[in-house]
């Protein structure tokens, strides 16, 4: 099988992505549950033809059938005219989150004294890994227009290739006949419509997996699984339930398995992003490069990225903002001998010392969790997790992938596929 | 349920109610006439208030609130110049939780309301205690333990709890008598923004709102009547027939001034307790029940009283926990004081000193037609004041928990000045 060339993830959420003969497996759902704006909105999501390269689209980086993630293990992804500009992230699946994701906030108690003693004061929300659009169609419009990405140079040069698409007269009955007179507005509606597919259509959100089967009484969880669960809701032991949320809502919602909320965990460095070649390029989430606003400036808050939902990861091939790794058990056992073994994940420099949190600068390691379970372990002490733990875990993780994504895997490993 | 029990419940608060009859006959008969009453003693002449308005805030010091220069001028200089204004009221406890089962059912506080339940557990009762204590741990309440609810509903009265924003995130909490999962976490603990399936945000909090934390109240079918989103006092107000009895109103986290800022982006602290009290308290002054024989309590959970000395490493936190009124510490906290916590956050090691258990002076201001513009009362009062002067009030003679402690203090003719 050929590699997909894959166009870049800059700013992404909705990124784009796929080149080449290795088509894109489409599985949203029936056209005609969806409004007419978001029925476009599915066809621009699909439509390579807005790249500059002409082989990307959204659904490229965003593979349907592989949870809107991205369909292969390369931790960034390469768009632009010819394929070859990096992206700077790993792209993140869009299912479950999207219209959940509350706007970028930062709630301080009033009381000085309760915002010392409070534990909780992160900022949360936001799309993308450092939260920097309140809104699906503004975060939308950066991939379009992305040099690592779409590469469109300009609204209007965007606004002529959505002028003549298959899908224009669609576009003109929504948006008026005259629509792509007005490049700029043709282009907000665009992102619009992207945001109604993205909200509206179900195979954004099936809760087809066991694990929802489970809550729904129509499956059953082995007995290893529910360990792993066990292992996983422990605060004194994975302690992971505290920023995955996994309980069952008030009205019976089922859990998205994220809090929304910023975190640094101290991921090694990935020198297979090729910005990373720069030993002065620092990717800090919150504090930049790409967030511009007042948040940059609050220097405790650099190196956190925004927790991502766990449902669908075990089918994923790539981990992290920085997609430092490739198999969910390598980033189980990171969590549990971060502390207790650094010599394993990070580098020792010239000082001989090992260089702990080594993909920020030494000013902002500081920022990197060291008191919340189980990262807040020292050297030498015994991991939380022995062999058997994290097997079990990982059995429960398994059970947060969708029935689609699952089948999907299980055909690929009978055919002796991969990626 | 053992014979002393029994006697416990029912005899002990008939003697109650035949001694307290007494005591207000014979105070009819000595009651003086009302009159401004700075540093006097209370003078318990009972004006005929049929309707009351508890609102409840958060987290302020009397000196913040209703001082020199208060961010808030609408309370502490137009609503102080038409009302009394209480300048030695107390919170019972820190942090907010506490405060409010006080202020409703007059249980003390235990280190898991004290710390605000983030699991919404059930309490496991081992034992009574004197004044109507139950011993044990946790944060809801047995059926046993009653409210001033349970109390109004027994005589016949209405009561209400309007609580802003519950249910605007369905998944967190129901939009009536909305709380978590009984033994699960609570999701109400932190803010949530707005987001697409939820544009407003929900600041709902259930730790402030005091019935959510009694089976007594939760497990009626009328809870679902009586405990609703703030929205539906401005129906209910607009007869006297549709007035409850006894409204208990708790802003959003916003509002009620514990976030600044708020996770909507609203500025909170004491500018949104202003904006909230300029929007609602001429809404209730207006209307028919208020006028005819209305009380409103404007009060806050808990003083910010305490000190902060920044160290090399962190900072050093002292909580005075000042108390009035003889508050007794009850049977659950079992500690000895100070108490001294450390712990490592994002701002350093924190090392917090607790003096005390009281809640610290937050001031009250109350509005009645029975209070004489700018009247002010030097007497102390705290929540189990409060709660025992709403009973009286109600010609309820069997007061809860500690409002039944010997010699407590209700509101007398040192407020109700124009009675």
């Amino acid at each position: 099988m050929r590699l997909c060339l894959l166009a870049g993830m800059l700013f992404s959420v909705v990124v784009l992505c796929m080149a080449g003969d290795a088509p894109v497996t489409a599985l949203p759902g029936n056209d005609s549950q969806l409004s007419p704006r978001a029925a476009l909105g599915k066809k621009i999501f699909f439509d390579q033809a807005l790249s500059a390269s002409g082989k990307v689209s959204c659904a490229t980086c965003h593979n349907p059938a592989d949870a809107y993630g991205p369909p292969n293990g390369q931790p960034v992804q390469y768009g632009g005219p010819d394929l070859k500009s990096p992206g700077f992230r790993a792209v993140p699946s869009l299912r479950y989150i999207l219209n959940h994701v509350p706007a970028w906030n930062h709630v301080q108690a009033t009381s000085p004294i309760e915002q010392l003693t409070e534990t909780n004061e992160v900022p949360a929300g936001g799309y993308t890994w450092d939260g920097r659009f309140n809104s699906l169609h503004d975060q939308a419009m950066f991939p379009l227009l992305s040099p690592m990405e779409m590469d469109n140079r300009s609204v209007v040069e965007l606004a002529k290739k959505l002028s003549s698409a298959g899908y224009a007269e669609d576009f003109r009955a929504a948006f008026g006949k005259d629509i792509f007179d007005r490049p700029a507005q043709a282009v907000e509606k665009a992102t619009e419509a992207l945001q109604a597919f993205e909200m509206e259509d179900r195979s954004f959100q099936p809760y087809s997996s066991k694990f929802d089967d489970w809550l729904d009484g129509k499956a059953q969880l082995t007995a290893q699984e529910l360990r792993g669960k066990k292992l996983f809701d422990d605060p004194d032991s994975g302690n992971c339930a505290s920023c995955h949320l996994d309980e069952l809502g008030a009205n019976g919602a089922h859990p998205l398995f994220t809090d929304f909320q910023f975190e640094a965990v101290g991921v090694p460095r990935n020198n297979a992003i090729p910005w990373n070649r720069n030993p002065h390029y620092y990717d800090l989430g919150l504090c930049g490069p790409f967030r511009r606003d007042a948040a940059m400036n609050n220097k405790s808050w650099c190196g956190l990225f925004r927790t991502p939902s766990l449902r669908n990861t075990a089918a994923r091939h790539v981990f992290f903002h920085n997609g430092r790794f490739h198999s969910l058990r390598e980033v189980l056992v990171f969590y549990v001998e971060r502390d207790t073994n650094p010599g394993k994940w990070y580098p020792t420099g010239p000082d001989g010392k090992v260089e702990k949190f080594n993909d920020l600068p030494p000013r902002n390691r500081s920022n990197v969790d060291t008191t919340d379970a189980p990262l807040d372990r020292r050297l030498g002490q015994r991991p939380v997790w022995n062999d058997q733990d994290i097997d079990d875990v990982l059995a429960f993780l398994k059970t947060l992938v969708d029935r689609d994504v699952g089948t999907r895997r299980e055909t690929q490993a009978e055919s002796g596929q991969s990626r | 349920m053992n014979e002393r029990e029994i006697e416990k419940q029912v005899v002990d608060p008939l003697l109650r109610s035949i001694w307290a009859a007494l005591f207000f006959t014979m105070f009819a008969i000595l009651s003086l006439q009302a009159h401004a009453s700075a540093g006097s003693g209370p003078q318990p002449a009972q004006p005929p208030i049929r309707h009351v308005f508890v609102i409840a805030l958060e987290n302020k010091n009397f000196s913040a609130t209703f001082g020199p220069g208060s961010v808030a001028p609408y309370l502490a200089e137009t609503l102080t110049a038409k009302g009394a204004l209480l300048t030695q009221y107390y919170g019972t406890g820190h942090n907010s939780l506490d405060n409010y089962i006080a202020m409703m059912g007059g249980q003390a506080n235990n280190q898991q309301t004290s710390a605000d339940c983030s699991k919404f557990a059930d309490f496991h009762q081992t034992g009574t205690a004197p004044d109507g204590q139950v011993v044990g741990e946790g944060c809801v309440y047995p059926p046993s333990v009653k409210t001033l609810a349970n109390q109004l509903m027994a005589a016949g009265l209405t009561w209400k709890g309007y609580m802003e924003d519950m249910g605007n995130d369905p998944a967190r909490e129901s939009s009536t008598c909305g709380h978590p999962r009984v033994n699960s976490a609570d999701l109400t603990e932190e803010a949530e923004g707005p987001s697409a399936d939820v544009p407003l945000g929900d600041m709902y909090a259930t730790r402030h709102d005091p019935f959510m934390y009694f089976h007594s109240v939760i497990d009626l079918p009328a809870c679902k009547q009586d405990v609703v989103n703030l929205r539906q006092l401005k129906t209910d107000l607009a007869s006297i027939a549709t007035t409850p009895d006894f409204s208990f109103i708790t802003p959003n986290l916003c509002n009620d001034g514990h976030d600044s800022p708020c996770a909507n982006g609203a500025p909170g602290g004491l500018k949104s307790i202003n904006t909230f009290l300029e929007q609602w308290v001429p809404k209730i002054m207006d209307s028919p029940a208020y006028k005819k024989d209305g009380l409103i309590i404007i009060t806050f959970d808990e003083g910010g009283d305490g000190k902060i000395e920044k160290t090399a490493t962190g900072a050093d936190v002292t909580i005075y926990g000042a108390s009035c009124c003889n508050q007794q510490e009850g049977p659950n906290l079992g500690k000895s004081y100070p108490i001294v916590q450390r712990r490592i956050s994002g701002r350093g090691l924190i090392t917090v000193k607790t003096l005390s258990f009281g809640g610290d002076r937050t001031g009250a201001l109350l509005l009645s037609p029975f209070i004489q513009p700018g009247t002010v009362s030097n007497v102390p009062y705290n929540h189990y004041s409060l709660l025992k002067s709403l009973e009286v009030i109600f010609g309820i003679h069997e007061y809860l928990g500690y409002a039944g402690q010997t010699g407590l203090t209700p509101f007398g003719s040192d407020i109700f000045t124009g009675h």
